[in-house]
């Protein structure tokens, strides 16, 4: 009995570790787009070559260290992949959903995650360069970034329907529902591309201030829920022995402490 | 204690909350309570561009026919009944019944649908869309992103009635979820047409 | 006197479909024949009975009325919150426009 426990602690030690480099790699990611590189807020579409050599001589340093460190360390990308990709496999679900998200995510990882932090870095590397190769530059890495949010929205999809047919209570149902919501914010953004300016351009009110802080929420709730789920995992193939947090339940106890 | 089509009736419990329970799965009023408020963002964002441009956003606006919202409005509303009896007719046991209205609720939600494409196809041809204006790019993505709910309404609906066609199934929780989120399609469209088409 | 739950939402029903109707004596007064004005108390109270509607639709066609309180506690911060957004968005807009 103490070595199956001990074997369990042991088995679980490679899905903290994973937990942990996920929190990493999304620490990591929000430091150096917001922070270091500033690629986040995006700069304003459409803009003319001038103004693209200006946004990125303003971000020279930010953009060569930032974006290098992604280059060192966004393979931690893939951990936090698999750590999703699990909590799939351990719902009562077929594996086809795994795997098509594990498939779908991988894929559009390159071109949705990595290819901007290439485009950018290459506009910043020469100081030689003439500006409509930067204007370019500029396009490729934004629209990149921006225009596979369609491939991630189906992988987000997938995961959901998962969610929400699941019977092992890995995740909680009301997860499944945020991440509708999160889709149908994410849904204006693969075309978002085509605005030059406006409240739907990639830079916009809607466009960006809108959507990435629900996006933020989402991940922070995934995040907790994938802490929460890991504690109560028992590494098995059934219904986990203790269901998922419960919103109402807090809820009610927070609206009877503040007396209501 | 009298049930009233097996809810537990407000006069006759009275405060007695433990004789209550949530219309369908509660984690779905999670997705009503987050959408709502993203909605909310949508809706400030239009309502502050408005005001700071007050006669493009009226000039624009004109382009839109009151009747036309107003029966959009009517069709919906009717929906959320037609549901709302629907799931009545479920907790009474009457299952024919209740799938007869879940397929009145369709009906009236793809008469909205070809209303709303008729009516965008009406605008383009006028010369209207979303880059004419910043009113037009308002209007096409609350409306826009209405739709795709209203799509996502009917496969809820398609849920509904494949639950209720098979007496081995008959989930009544299922049948309220999917009812909930119908009703969101209702709630939303209620406050975009007021934005849209009265707000001056 | 007690209705059943039919008759109770079928009156529902005709209050929400009135208030709709409403909408269009409130068009027809603020504009000047064809040409369309700007009008505070017209868009005030266009939001104010769209938020309304919203709540007769949670309470009657939701069924939040036969719900446990904290439900009914939640949506009804839930237009609260909304009232306060819009109607703070538009009344500070307009001041600072």
């Amino acid at each position: 009995m103490t070595q199956e426990r001990g074997k369990l602690r042991g088995a679980k030690r490679e899905l903290w570790l994973a937990w942990y480099v996920t929190v990493a790699f999304y620490g990591l990611y929000s430091v150096v787009f917001f922070a270091l590189a500033r690629a986040q807020p995006p700069g304003r579409p459409w803009l003319d070559p001038g103004q693209t050599v200006a946004w990125f001589a303003d971000r020279h340093w930010g953009l060569l260290i930032g974006f290098g460190l992604i280059f060192v360390l966004g393979g931690f990308s893939a951990v936090a992949l698999a750590l999703i990709t699990y909590s799939i496999r351990r719902m009562s679900v077929s594996p086809a959903y795994a795997y098509s998200y594990l498939i779908l995510y991988a894929i559009a990882a390159i071109p949705g995650f990595m290819f901007i932090c290439v485009a950018m870095t290459c506009g910043v590397m020469r100081p030689d360069l003439s500006p409509v190769t930067t204007q370019w530059l500029y396009d490729l890495g934004f629209l990149s970034f921006v225009g596979t949010m369609g491939v991630f929205l189906v992988g987000s999809l997938i995961w959901m329907v998962a969610i929400l047919i699941d019977e092992n209570g890995v995740l909680p149902r009301w997860f499944g529902y945020l991440s509708l919501v999160n889709a149908l914010t994410e849904v204006v953004i693969a075309p978002s591309w085509i605005f030059q300016r406006g409240v739907l351009a990639y830079n916009g009110a809607i466009g960006f201030w809108v959507n990435v802080p629900v996006f933020g929420l989402y991940t922070v709730a995934f995040i907790l829920l994938l802490r929460d789920f890991i504690r109560r995992d028992d590494l098995g193939t059934g219904p986990l022995p203790m269901p998922p947090p419960d919103v109402w339940g807090h809820a009610k106890r927070a609206v009877e402490a503040v007396g209501a | 204690m009298t049930a009233v089509d097996g809810l537990a009736d407000d006069a006759a419990v009275g405060g007695d909350d433990a004789a209550r329970r949530f219309p369908g799965d509660p984690d779905m009023w999670i997705f009503v309570v987050v959408e709502s408020l993203v909605f909310t963002s949508y809706f400030c964002i239009y309502l502050y561009a408005r005001t700071q441009h007050e006669q493009a956003f009226l000039a624009a606006q004109s382009a839109l026919t009151m009747w036309v919202g107003i029966l959009e409005t009517i069709l919906l509303l009717t929906s959320s009944w037609a549901i709302a009896r629907c799931v009545q007719c479920t907790r009474a046991g009457s299952y024919a019944a209740a799938r007869q209205f879940a397929f009145v609720t369709a009906g009236l939600g793809a008469a909205f649908f070809a209303l709303k494409i008729a009516e965008w196809v009406h605008l383009i041809r006028d010369g209207y869309s979303f880059g004419s204006s910043d009113f037009m790019q308002h209007f096409f993505f609350l409306t826009g992103i209405h739709a795709a709910h209203l799509v996502i309404g009917f496969v809820a609906l398609g849920v509904l009635v494949y639950e209720l066609s098979d007496p081995r199934r008959r989930s009544h929780k299922t049948i309220e979820t999917c009812s909930t989120y119908w009703h969101t399609v209702d709630l939303f469209w209620v406050v975009i047409f007021a934005m849209l088409y009265v707000v001056r | 006197m007690h209705l059943s739950a039919e008759r109770r939402l079928s009156v529902a029903w005709v209050v929400v479909v009135t208030i709709t109707l409403i909408y269009l004596v409130i068009d027809g007064s603020v504009d000047d024949s064809d040409v369309m004005r700007a009008s505070t108390v017209a868009s005030v109270a266009a939001i104010g009975l769209a938020l309304i509607k919203v709540r007769i639709v949670m309470r009657e066609f939701m069924d939040v009325r036969y719900a446990p309180r904290i439900l009914r506690t939640v949506t009804d911060a839930l237009v609260l919150t909304m009232g306060v957004f819009l109607f703070g968005t538009y009344l500070v807009g307009r001041a600072i426009a």
